[in-house]
């Protein structure tokens, strides 16, 4: 115990130490928040609130800039009349312009005697934007919807009234809401993809890094190979950590200066919040070890890189089914997902989160991961003795298999 | 008791035997070289008494008990691949290393001290190892090996790479320890240390013994046959009969006599023939010999 204490504590030392920790403390939250705010940036722009309609009806006009403009931003709609000359040659020549900002015009010609509808004719700028068009066809269901109902003599409150969207709440017994639940199940998912992203190929690298320097047969006649792996995990393990539990007391910081303490409410319950952390820890042990594995095996970064899509792949595999267990969380493929162990942080908790499993069941997750933890750190560690004696080349699937039976 | 004990010890990776069938023992207090051309075994052999590897076959044992992990807190060892961390201090380096040893931070970083100031080094103590150049780098993984004070110190190839400064420095501490009552093991080419330094040798080749013993004792083993003159003038007498073979290296003869042929009459002769004697000497064959001849002159080492 004491040889892995030493080992984790000189390779959490060395990593906290070095440049690249504090830049990237500061780097990351930086960067990500940037992404996220230009993100929400240009996506709230999407679409065109610029159209123009040729109706011989001002009052459809008017209506239609109404319902096409929301309360924060107001829709220009350029009116022309169908019995002017060339009007559509003209509003071809305006869409072409880009300092009009003509996002497409609409043609409507009233229902011919005997059918309820006129026709409508929708010609964008760009054809493939669905956006604006959805939205213009929306607001033209909403004005017709809307004349109608005046027609049969509601009045225009009434009429209001029957058109608000419906807001479905949650029971008062259940404090959280699921946008809380969905948001935490999120959280957990891009914190640990992100975290293994980063840091789960650090182990990897520190331990090709020891072949390359020749370091590690120094260290083999002190300690035995599994304190060797134990201690690396561990050690470049806590400096994710530590980096993860920076950014989020800096963020609940900034959470409580700015007034939005309410929104902590929000978050997990106790119970939830330990499970979080548990399966977090163990997630990264995991995965680390798996890196760990994967470093024995190769001897250079570049042989790494190609070992990459082993550490992904049950990651992705987690992603494609989460929308199916946040939807139904006790279903065979959600209770199947949460006992592969490598699934098992994420699927799990988001069980939890979503619809509280059964405990036996959680319990059982926690015993195979930690198996599962504890076989690939043996396998690691055989294969990095192994890799002791016979370095420079390659090994490929039968030798690594043969190196397991050694002694 | 031996410090060391092999018996019959075989180690096999895949299709390649590295040690046959392997038997020797070190005594204590003694200096002990472990000889063999290249990829005769010699790190695979040292690699199963430090319980890196363990044998396929025979057993091996550390101060009289059969191998377990704990001995090796008694045992220094140097590898031939031979590494440190790159950006740690030579300080914290030689503490963290000494404490893998069980040694508690305050002894270590003493000791450390001590054996730096001793090796010549001091300069570097607060320097980062990538500062360092191979050779000083070289004294800090001997350090290293040595801050817990093992009683047996087995090093690969320790001169390998070293100038001769070093290399005498490394000498002369490797006899002190010796005279500590330390036993030391180590391997190497080069035969004229071994002359100087080892009590006892073992010679192996394709994972064989070929030869093992004390020094003295092997060389006593064959005749003294050799003949070394330095000379001037006419280099006739060396076609005399008693010579079975001589290279003359431009006044300086290295000859090796016929079986049972006296060296006074190869003197006489020489004389005779007018030939001014600077030095004549009659030697046994030295360790380079015995070794090429041993391995069938056929090693690269």
């Amino acid at each position: 115990m004491r040889n892995i204490w030493l080992i984790a504590r000189r390779e959490y030392l060395e990593r906290i130490h070095a440049k690249s920790f504090l830049i990237m403390t500061i780097l990351i939250p930086i960067l990500m928040g940037g992404l996220l705010y230009g993100a929400a940036i240009v996506n709230s722009r999407i679409g065109s609130n610029h159209i123009a309609v040729v109706t011989d009806n001002p009052k459809f006009a008017e209506d239609l800039k109404t319902e096409l403009s929301p309360k924060t931003r107001q829709a220009i709609v350029d009116v022309y009349s169908p019995t002017e000359p060339g009007v559509r040659d003209l509003l071809d020549q305006r869409m072409q312009k880009r300092s009009i900002g003509l996002g497409g015009y609409l043609w409507v010609t009233p229902p011919a005697a005997g059918e309820s509808r006129g026709t409508y004719e929708w010609d964008p700028k760009a054809k493939a934007d669905i956006v604006t068009k959805s939205r213009v066809a929306d607001a033209v269901r909403g004005v017709l919807a809307r004349e109608t109902l005046a027609q049969k003599g509601m009045s225009a409150a009434e009429v209001n009234d029957l058109l608000k969207p419906v807001e479905l709440k949650p029971p008062p017994k259940d404090r959280k809401n699921s946008d809380a639940a969905f948001a935490s199940a999120y959280g957990l998912f891009f914190l640990m993809y992100f975290v293994i992203l980063f840091y789960g190929m650090n182990v990897a690298r520190s331990i090709i890094e020891e072949k390359t320097s020749r370091v590690f047969e120094v260290m083999l006649s002190k300690v035995r190979p599994a304190e060797m792996m134990a201690g690396k995990v561990i050690g470049v393990g806590s400096v994710g950590l530590t980096q993860v539990a920076i950014w989020i007391v800096v963020a609940l910081a900034a959470f409580k200066i700015q007034g939005l303490g309410s929104e902590l409410d929000a978050l997990p319950t106790p119970g939830q919040l330990a499970c979080f952390v548990i399966f977090f820890i163990l997630g990264y042990i995991l995965y680390s070890s798996i890196a760990a594995a994967l470093g024995a095996m190769t001897n250079s970064e570049q042989e790494l890189q190609q070992m990459n899509m082993f550490l992904m792949l049950p990651l992705i595999a987690c992603s494609v089914v989460i929308f199916r267990v946040v939807t139904d969380p006790d279903g065979p493929i959600s209770v199947f997902m949460s006992f592969v162990p490598f699934c098992t942080p994420l699927i799990m908790y988001t069980r939890i989160i979503v619809h509280q499993p059964p405990v036996w069941q959680i319990a059982l997750s926690i015993v195979l991961l930690i198996a599962t933890i504890y076989v690939i750190l043996w396998i690691a560690s055989r294969i990095y003795r192994v890799g002791v004696l016979m370095y420079g080349k390659k090994p490929n699937l039968p030798e690594i298999l043969r190196w397991l039976k050694y002694t | 008791m031996p410090i060391v004990e092999l018996q019959h010890v075989r180690k096999a990776y895949d299709t390649k035997i590295a040690v046959a069938d392997l038997s020797f023992q070190i005594e204590p207090g003694s200096m002990f070289g472990l000889l063999g051309p290249n990829g005769s075994g010699k790190t695979s052999t040292i690699r199963m008494m430090i319980g890196m590897t363990v044998p396929d076959a025979g057993t091996v044992k550390l101060f009289d008990q059969p191998f377990q992990r704990d001995l090796l807190t008694r045992v220094g060892y140097l590898p031939e691949e031979r590494g440190l961390y790159k950006k740690m201090k030579v300080i914290d380096q030689l503490v963290f290393l000494g404490q893998l040893h069980g040694l508690d931070a305050a002894t270590a970083s003493k000791r450390a001290y001590a054996w730096c100031e001793r090796m010549e080094i001091t300069e570097a103590i607060e320097k980062k190892t990538e500062e360092l150049s191979k050779g000083m780098q070289q004294k800090i993984q001997f350090i290293a090996a040595l801050l817990h004070e093992p009683d047996l110190i087995i090093m690969d190839e320790p001169f390998s790479g070293l100038d001769p400064v070093n290399a005498t420095l490394l000498q002369d501490t490797l006899v002190d320890l010796r005279n500590q009552g330390r036993s030391i093991l180590f391997s190497t080419h080069r035969m004229d240390q071994v002359e100087k330094l080892c009590d006892a040798i073992a010679l192996i080749n394709r994972g064989n013994l070929v030869l093992s013993g004390g020094v003295r004792e092997i060389k006593s083993r064959y005749p003294r046959n050799r003949v070394d003159i330095i000379f001037d003038g006419d280099a006739g007498f060396l076609d005399h009969p008693t010579i079975e073979s001589a290279k003359n290296y431009s006044g300086h003869a290295e000859i090796k006599l016929n079986d049972g042929a006296s060296a006074q009459h190869l003197l006489a002769a020489a004389i005779e023939n007018g030939t001014h004697i600077n030095h004549f000497e009659v030697m046994e064959p030295t360790l380079e010999e015995i070794f090429i001849e041993a391995v069938g002159g056929k090693a690269d080492a």
